[in-house]
């Protein structure tokens, strides 16, 4: 859940239209036309990225008059589905995925299952990624694997790719590092344990 | 009882209020004393800054390094990024960081003959922090117009590693050779844990999103800092790695400046000194009882700093941090994320914030990090109705200020502070340099106890921390 309170706001004389605003916009609410940067209100999420990047200082962040509420109720959803969706993707649906936002897996799933299927669409519809911008896009993107989409990356810097998690660590790369500090075992148990629903919520 | 000493400026920063909304420091307050890291450890190392000889001090150290160094591999006319992290600025003011950046441009250029040296700054999650060091310490200027910030959001590349594909910054490779320039200060041991400090900035400031999302979301809280491995021992960056400069860091200023062509031996000798360094003054927190937390420093809740430990150390100080046989410190962004929506762990034994933290009185501290978990967890008090907007506006915090009171001025978040914590101890995270700023009850205590806490140390804990890490300790003595 994402409660929205702030919008961008492009200072057109200072704007040179070199996109660079549009490319780091995690839900896509920028345009460059004409040489001029567009932002949608409906669609901003207050992340301040175009304000944090922009070469000119074109962009400043506005507070809203009205804040917009976004949230993708889990429990419009099928429990199962949603916690098929977190198991494959080796997490707890109850696991906080954005620490801006403390979103929690289930949202993100629970989203996906109504049918966002790009990292941007998840963005616009639960505010993940649109508070750090940095840490939350892996389980997403794990998500989106578990549910089989392959999302297509859009034409800017917003997403590369998903990257290994601690499962996929070749054996011989973890034993050439084990004695130097690196628990991978030991936290794949950790991990595991997370994963797996706590017994006595399962029986609730 | 010695007089409180001077804490840290407040800085002019987008990421914090202006520096006239803080009217008064926390050092000021009546019954604050200072206790020196030398009378309490007397094996805390000589420094060479800060110290008499003032920054130049730094500039020959560097100097005398870098000499070792072999530079033959860059050619003149050849590209060469220096690449920074926004850390080295938060340490001493920022002053000996700088001037490291500048000796190991003016070095290069002497002893190679290129002229084509840009300096790349990267951030932890203020995207402009760097550039607003860059222009304050004018590195603009002395990279001739060649000095840029550089964020994770920034175009990237692919780099394949021994464990896939991660991604780094473009404008971090953009060059023919690659200089690594950073710190050992320890800062983040609940994120790192002292394994492989010195090669962090590859996996984290260097890095793309992708790479900074597998640290603190893929790996673990033991495996993370393997992220930064990989990325540097790829054959892309190992291409491009000319050599690395550190300033050698103790939690009471600079120890010396380091240099070498390979970077896992300055990183093995740093994973010693780090252990050494800081290893005491962590245990000695880890035993205060009862105390309130002030924060008063230009930094970001978690990163403000007393005696060298950051505060997020300090939330979790109950437990031994260097300790790799535990797996979850009480604050890192895995354990964050495993307590489920009744406020409760998902798994038996996540240690719980430091329970001797009664109340925090937050005097100054920028936004710019993600802190709700500290409000969430310890009663806070914001000095100010200034600094509760602006972390309001903070698209990082949106929910800290939901679990803080506002208080109009310090002198009322005190008395507040003593009246419902019950305690009269004090500690400050206010940047206090060659010490730290705390209550007399708390001087008391730190002096009573440091002590046993450095004989243990010595003979129990420092020869666990580094078997732990692969290093034979008897190699040290
Ligand atoms: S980044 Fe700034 S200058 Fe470039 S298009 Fe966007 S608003 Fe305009
Ligand atoms: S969502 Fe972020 S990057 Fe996009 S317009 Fe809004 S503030 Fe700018």
């Amino acid at each position: 859940m994402r409660v929205v309170t702030m919008l961008a706001k492009v200072d057109e004389e200072k704007c040179i239209g070199c996109k660079i605003c549009q490319k780091v916009c995690p839900p896509l609410a920028i345009e460059v036309v004409n040489k001029v940067s567009r932002v949608d209100a409906e669609k901003c999420r207050g992340c301040g990225n175009c304000n944090q990047r922009c070469p000119e200082n074109a962009v400043t962040m506005v507070k809203r008059e009205t804040p917009i509420r976004v949230y993708v109720d889990p429990a419009t959803v099928s429990r199962e589905k949603i916690e098929e969706l977190c198991e494959k993707a080796r997490m707890n649906p109850e696991q906080i995925v954005c620490y801006c936002t403390a979103t929690r897996a289930e949202e993100v799933a629970a989203a996906i299952i109504k049918g966002a299927d790009t990292p941007e669409k998840i963005s616009l519809e639960t505010g993940v990624r649109t508070g750090c911008k940095v840490e939350c896009i892996q389980p997403v993107l794990r998500l989106l694997e578990a549910a089989g989409i392959e999302p297509e990356r859009p034409e800017g810097y917003q997403w590369y790719g998903r990257t290994p998690t601690i499962w996929e660590i070749p054996e011989e790369v973890k034993q050439k590092y084990s004695q130097r500090g690196f628990y991978f075992d030991e936290d794949i148990k950790l991990l595991n344990e997370v994963a797996k629903l706590k017994a006595e919520k399962e029986a609730r | 009882m010695r007089k409180p000493i001077t804490p840290m400026k407040p800085r002019v920063s987008q990421y914090g209020v202006d520096p006239k909304y803080v009217k008064k420091r926390m050092a000021e307050y009546p019954g604050m004393t200072s206790v020196m890291l030398k009378d309490l450890f007397p094996d805390t190392p000589d420094v060479i800054y800060p110290s008499e000889k003032g920054i130049s001090a730094v500039r020959e150290a560097a100097r005398k390094a870098l000499e070792k160094v072999d530079m033959s591999m860059i050619k003149p006319g050849d590209s060469v990024n220096v690449c920074a992290s926004h850390h080295g600025f938060t340490l001493l003011g920022g002053e000996p960081y700088a001037e490291l950046l500048k000796v190991v441009r003016d070095v290069i250029t002497e002893r190679t003959g290129t002229e084509n040296i840009r300096l790349r700054a990267g951030v932890g999650l203020r995207f402009r922090e760097t550039e607003e060091y860059i222009k304050a310490f004018g590195l603009d200027k002395h990279y001739k117009g060649k000095a840029k910030g550089v964020a994770p959001v920034d175009e990237g590349i692919p780099i394949e590693t021994e464990i896939g594909t991660l991604y780094g910054i473009k404008a971090i490779y953009d060059a023919d050779w690659i200089v690594h320039v950073h710190n050992s200060d320890v800062r983040e041991v609940h994120f790192h844990r002292q394994v492989d400090r010195a090669v962090k900035p590859f996996g984290m400031s260097y890095a793309r999103i992708e790479t900074r999302s597998t640290y603190h979301q893929n790996l673990g809280p033991r495996g993370a800092n393997f992220t930064a491995r990989a990325i540097f021992a790829s054959d892309f960056v190992q291409s491009k790695f000319a050599f690395t400069a550190f300033l050698e860091m103790s939690p009471v200023g600079v120890v010396s400046v380091d240099a070498d062509n390979d970077l896992y031996a300055l990183n093995d000798r740093l994973t010693v000194s780090g252990c050494k360094y800081y290893g005491k003054i962590m245990t000695l927190f880890g035993e205060i009882d009862e105390c309130i937390v002030g924060l008063d420093f230009p930094c970001p809740v978690p990163y403000v700093f007393a005696a060298g430990v950051i505060y997020a150390n300090f939330a979790g100080a109950n437990v031994d941090l260097f300790d790799l046989d535990r797996p979850l410190p009480p604050y890192t962004w895995y354990t964050e994320a495993f307590y489920g929506k009744d406020g409760r762990p998902l798994i038996d034994n996540v240690p719980p914030v430091n329970p001797a933290i009664k109340m925090v009185v937050h005097n100054y501290a920028w936004g710019g990090y993600p802190s709700a978990f500290f409000s969430e967890h310890v009663p806070t008090i914001v000095v100010g109705r200034e600094q509760a907007d602006l972390l309001n506006r903070d698209p990082q915090n949106l929910d800290y200020m939901k679990h803080a009171v506002i208080a109009d001025d310090l002198d009322t978040a005190m008395k507040y502070a003593y009246k419902v914590s019950g305690t009269d101890k004090v500690i400050i995270f206010d940047g206090a340099v060659g010490g730290v700023n705390v209550s007399e009850s708390l001087a008391k205590l730190l002096q009573e106890k440091a002590p046993q806490v450095s004989e243990k140390v010595d003979k129990e804990l420092l020869p666990k921390w580094l078997r732990q890490r692969g290093i034979d300790p008897e190699t040290i003595k």
